[in-house]
């Protein structure tokens, strides 16, 4: 065996893509081969199917907004239970280091954690698709409102799962990762409910600083007009800004611990 | 590509690096060339491993400028980083992987593929010694596998620059001496710089030292040489480094 320095070693012949695949499949790979994803995912799935089992029997029509509903509430633990461990662990482990001096830009990682992300979140959303079935099957459910709000689902968990990355980004401690990211899920939703506008509203009345979160930042009236069947372009746009912006600050943050 | 007839393969001219207030990496300059093992020694905290993470592209320098195959580390990061091979301290490792999976998913973002990385890939596991641990988990291996995982992981693409931190941590005798004539093996075609505070790691395979202390480079040179500057000709290693920390604090106590 010749071990003299090859004399052409090669460039880097990885496109843009190729290279966040190969982080994708190393991000999927991890989470499927932890226990904890499987529990979050067994829970996550039991606690939706159930809320909404409940109030489809009261209600006993074969309507699936109460499943979208609460969907929102259910992911401002859950995604940063997944989001958590991202980052944080690569800080812990100093596997950090190992990465960043791999011939990958920091936003290829970040794209590449992100989308293996995104696919572990369908692949839990897809978890509901019995409840779809079993409405088709009982009665004549509106599939038209189904499909748009399974596109808002999508879009709600994309934004949840960037600030999630970007917390973890923050920090090496998992669970101030994950209060965190909680925390501004808590702020995303929580700021498009009526009585939270009226409060924030009554606290600065010549401001209507409620008013204007709810506009501007809320998650709530967008996601909502996806349950509503509207596929709207301002909505759609607000979700992809947002989700950017989360994962341009991720990147930023990375960046900075080299100086 | 430009840099292959290159011969100084490293190029650190005045760095210096500050972690807020203190100074890590005080003004250092030296060069390393190709086909030569440059030893990097001093105590714990004398600032080697800033200086490698910088060499890495881990971190920047404060002032100063690095040039790695041609390259700056701060403008051309990327191409750094494709020409160096780099074990971080504490040998950073993806433990609930399998070291198959593990050396596969580095070749992988190195930009192997194929036919290529499958030779490039069993090279390196019969030049590391890991056969035997292919299938197991990073967890279960012991600290030696574990060293000797991430020096694959260092190797995998053939780079023509080896950066290693505290190589020989880990190793048993045996171990050690397998290192010693493995990176004896590397040295053609190849510069490598590696950091240790074990003095017979550096007396045993080292061209050059390097002698750095409190974040200062304190000597440049072939044990020889150092030996005779430092007017103790035939000196150890320990001896000089002793003798050089002694000069440089009681220059800083006259100042």
């Amino acid at each position: 065996m010749n071990n003299q320095a090859s004399d052409a070693i090669q460039p880097l012949k990885s496109g843009f893509g190729r290279s966040i695949f190969v982080v994708i499949h190393r991000e999927l790979g991890a989470y499927f081969d932890s226990p904890i994803a499987y529990i979050y995912t067994t829970v996550f799935l039991v606690l939706s199917g159930a809320i909404f089992m409940n109030s489809f029997f009261l209600s006993s029509v074969a309507d699936m907004s109460p499943y979208f509903e609460t969907l929102p509430f259910l992911l401002i633990p859950f995604i940063p239970a997944i989001t958590m461990r991202t980052w944080s662990e690569e800080h812990a482990q100093n596997t950090f280091e190992l990465i960043m001096t791999l011939p990958l830009q920091t936003i290829q990682f970040v794209l590449g954690k992100y989308s293996a992300a995104l696919l572990f979140y369908i692949i839990v959303l897809a978890g509901s698709t019995p409840i779809v079935v079993m409405l088709i099957w009982l009665g004549n459910p509106d599939l038209g409102l189904i499909f748009s709000s399974y596109i808002g689902a999508f879009f709600l968990g994309a934004l949840f799962l960037s600030f999630g990355l970007f917390v973890s980004g923050l920090t090496q401690n998992q669970i101030v990762s994950f209060v965190l990211g909680t925390l501004i899920g808590f702020g995303f939703v929580l700021s498009g409910h009526e009585k939270v506008v009226e409060v924030i509203d009554g606290l600065s009345p010549e401001w209507q600083l409620g008013s204007w979160i709810y506009r501007s930042i809320s998650v709530m009236p967008h996601y909502e007009e996806f349950t509503r069947g509207v596929l709207g372009l301002d909505d759609l746009l607000y979700f992809l800004l947002m989700s950017g912006f989360f994962l341009w600050m991720n990147e930023i943050t990375l960046k900075r611990s080299k100086y | 590509m430009e840099f292959l007839s290159y011969s100084i393969m490293i190029t650190v001219e005045n760095v210096t690096k500050n972690y807020g207030q203190l100074t890590a990496v005080d003004n250092v300059s030296f060069t390393v060339d190709r086909n030569e093992i440059v030893g990097f020694v001093g105590p714990n905290g004398a600032g080697k491993s800033t200086m490698l993470k910088m060499l890495s592209t881990y971190i920047y320098p404060t002032a100063g400028t690095i040039s790695v195959a041609g390259a700056d580390v701060v403008t051309k990061p990327l191409a750094v980083r494709r020409n160096i091979g780099y074990l971080a301290g504490d040998t950073p490792l993806y433990r609930e992987m399998q070291v198959d999976e593990f050396l596969r998913f580095i070749a992988k973002a190195r930009g192997l593929a194929g036919s290529e990385l499958t030779t490039h890939y069993e090279r390196t596991v019969d030049l590391c010694g890991i056969g035997s641990v292919l299938a197991q988990r990073i967890a279960q291996c012991s600290t030696g596998f574990r060293q000797r995982i991430g020096l694959a992981s260092a190797l995998i693409h053939d780079p023509p620059v080896l950066l290693l931190d505290e190589p020989t941590h880990g190793f048993d005798p045996l171990q050690v001496i397998a290192f010693r004539e493995m990176l004896g093996n590397l040295k053609a075609g190849r510069a490598i710089l590696f950091s240790t505070h074990i003095v017979p790691d550096v007396e045993a395979i080292s061209d050059r030292v390097l002698i750095i202390h409190q974040g200062k480079l304190l000597g440049d040179g072939t044990i020889v040489e150092l030996g005779s500057e430092s007017g103790v000709p035939g000196a150890t290693l320990e001896e000089i480094f002793a003798y050089r920390v002694r000069t440089s604090e009681e220059k800083i106590n006259r100042e």
